[in-house]
């Protein structure tokens, strides 16, 4: 039977095997003799066999991806196209750019109110959540409560 | 411990006042539209919460998060009846019987029957932390540097087998990640900075709550904004209380659904949809109509409600005496109670010794609020469920921003929360769980600190690892998770168990 996730296995244990293999020589660098402390005390020590342990972990899930039958574990242009031009795709690329987006604009110069009132527009907006004077009064309502509540009753400064 | 129930008396007594009470019942109603909104899981729930209560007194915050843990996991059955759809992972095993009732025209005596086993499950869950938390307490107070490092993998390996079922080495992979996450930063024995590469800001480590704000809430934003179907609400709600009678038929399974909730509730990391799972799984081999689940049975319905809200109970027994989480939203509740100063583990009968009864009245007062707030507002929740996903997941996004920020004033924590929740979102989709993760996130300390430390305490001799009693039933148990997951060992066993089957029919 094919394995639907078998591309995605492939890649990942390949993206995973990298990932261990720099942890492994980050805890290798790591002092070891620090402080006057033994070897088997140093800082590297736990963090060198996670990575030992989860670089086993990937190569198990590439080999395994490897001998699995499904879809091809070659990327083509047009499987990159029908993934990038898919709908889903698309709208989880705006939400996530407008939600960074939103972020990069928090502890500038620019005031809370208006950083976190146009993400809310932005976002009904774009995702068509409702008629234009709703989209402001629900973004403004929210705006007004979230720094409300937490700027005069928690006491607690805005991003 | 004999003192027990009258400990509990007095606490709830102290925590009988106007504001509480105010608190618990907001906190249990936010709880229940959380649950009940799918996309907002309990454990993304009690995160958000945790930041947003940062600045209230640790009693009320922590009471406010046991309402919204209970009150969720509750009310998530509110969705799988109506929309076929569970509110939390915890609900999955209720839409097999919930939908199909309310199907049939009887939405409301599902909703009732799904509230009062919740509420069932959940008093029995805290029946069983009030009475086993302080003999797991005494065992604990044994537990040494070897046995805390056991325990930690023990916690990931027992996690990631049982929240991947069908593919244990994803569980083990995000464990391991979370593992290696918790490291970074300055280390607890010699100061030395791991992984920060050259960023000041990283020298602190990762806050947890940004963590799994991000895994959770993040990951769940992205997730739904992904898709664009639009769930149809079943609207026919009659009469919801459920009459006695209905109730007591079904005792056996409540009982036997309640037991199996504690008992994997108090497994680490594992959690409220397993329960759930294993008690309707349980309750389908018992019942003389096992041809109706699925179809529409009660007693399904009453075995998923039950078991998961038990599972509640379950989860905090290892927080309070171990300090090691019994389910994900439980990981949070540990990570608050951190917060507000409380240190949970074998230790805290000397250092809090009231706090077990304190933590079960509040659990009397979250399970109280749960029953008559679902038992009274069904049709105003019902319209909630009506919120366009366009309009509430931005909100969702800036309490997210907001809640991570609130605890250490640091933008660095939005990024984490925002980087985490583009960790968490492809794991989703590609069936790696969040929950060893984030047990590993928790429990990565307690390994990197106690392998250490009993290192030095041998002079660098591994023997008592393997030697001393606890640690030693802590690896057998973990070996015999990791084996038992492999075909030739499954066969080995196979074939021994059938030669002893012979060898004694001869004999």
């Amino acid at each position: 039977m094919a394995y639907e996730l078998r591309r995605q296995d492939f890649y990942t244990g390949l993206i995973l095997s990298t990932v261990s293999l720099g942890v492994i020589v980050e805890s290798w660098r790591m002092p070891r003799d620090l402080q006057g402390w033994p070897a088997y005390a140093s800082p590297g020590v736990v963090t060198g066999l996670l990575g030992g342990g989860l670089l086993l972990m990937a190569l198990v899930l590439t080999i395994r991806s490897m001998r699995r039958s499904g879809a091809p574990l070659a990327i083509t242009g047009t499987d990159a196209r029908a993934y990038l031009f898919d709908v889903g795709t698309r709208r989880l690329g705006l939400m996530f750019g407008l939600s960074v987006l939103y972020c990069l604009l928090l502890g500038r110069n620019v005031p809370y109110w208006l950083t976190t009132g146009g993400y809310l527009i932005a976002v009904m907006f774009v995702f068509r959540a409702g008629p234009w004077w709703q989209i402001l009064l629900i973004s403004a309502g929210t705006t007004a409560a979230v720094a409300y509540v937490f700027n005069r009753i928690f006491a607690i400064p805005l991003p | 411990m004999l003192l027990g129930p009258w400990y509990i008396l007095v606490e709830l007594w102290n925590l009988l006042t106007p504001l509480t009470l105010l608190y618990v019942a907001i906190s249990t109603f936010i709880g229940i539209v959380i649950g009940m909104l799918p996309g907002l899981t309990a454990t993304m729930g009690v995160a958000l919460l945790t930041g947003l209560t940062f600045g209230f007194p640790p009693k009320q915050a922590i009471v406010i998060l046991i309402c919204v843990y209970v009150g969720a996991i509750y009310g998530g059955s509110r969705s799988a009846i109506l929309l076929n759809i569970p509110g939390t992972p915890a609900n999955a095993a209720t839409c097999l019987d919930g939908f199909p009732l309310a199907q049939q025209g009887q939405a409301g005596p599902a909703i009732g029957l799904a509230t009062t086993s919740s509420f069932l499950g959940t008093v029995f869950g805290l029946i069983c932390l009030a009475f086993f938390t302080p003999l797991l307490g005494q065992i604990a107070l044994q537990f040494q540097s070897w046995e805390f490092f056991w325990l930690a993998i023990f916690g990931i390996i027992v996690c990631g087998n049982l929240t991947a079922p069908t593919d244990p080495l994803k569980g083990w992979i995000a464990g391991f990640i979370g593992l290696l996450v918790s490291l970074v930063g300055q280390d607890g024995i010699t100061a030395y900075a791991r992984f920060t590469f050259g960023f000041d800001q990283m020298r602190g480590g990762f806050a947890l709550i940004p963590v799994l704000v991000g895994v959770y809430g993040i990951a769940e934003v992205l997730g739904v904004m992904r898709e664009t179907v639009i769930p149809r609400v079943v609207m026919q709600i009659q009469k919801v209380l459920p009459r006695w009678q209905d109730v007591w038929q079904y005792r056996r399974t409540m009982l036997r659904s309640g037991v199996i909730g504690v008992i994997i509730g108090a497994i680490p990391g594992v959690g409220e949809d397993v329960a759930a799972w294993v008690s309707y799984d349980f309750a389908k081999r018992a019942s003389k109509h096992p041809e109706e689940f699925g179809k529409g049975s009660r007693e399904g319905l009453i075995a998923a409600e039950t078991g998961n809200n038990a599972c509640i109970g379950g989860a905090v027994i290892p927080v309070l005496a171990l300090a090691v989480p019994g389910s994900a939203p439980a990981a949070v509740l540990l990570a608050a109670m951190w917060l507000h100063g409380v240190r949970p583990g074998p230790l805290l009968m000397l250092e809090f010794p009231n706090y077990i009864w304190e933590v079960t009245a509040m659990f009397i007062l979250a399970s109280l609020a749960m029953l008559i707030l679902g038992l009274s507002l069904v049709r105003t929740m019902v319209k909630i469920l009506m919120v366009p996903r366009p309009i509430l997941m931005p909100i969702v996004l800036v309490l997210c921003v907001i809640g991570s920020f609130a605890i250490s004033v640091r933008i660095f924590d939005i990024w984490v929360m925002l980087a985490f929740g583009l960790l968490g979102y492809p794991m989703r989709k590609y069936n790696y769980p969040a929950a060893p993760l984030v047990l590993g996130v928790i429990l990565g300390d307690m390994a990197d600190v106690n392998l250490r430390r009993a290192l030095i305490r041998t002079a660098g001799d591994v023997t008592p690892f393997f030697t001393r009693p606890i640690s030693l039933v802590l690896v057998a148990i973990t070996l015999f998770t990791i084996l038992a997951r492999a075909h030739w060992f499954r066969r080995l066993l196979a074939t021994g168990s059938a030669r002893l089957k012979t060898a004694f029919s001869r004999g």
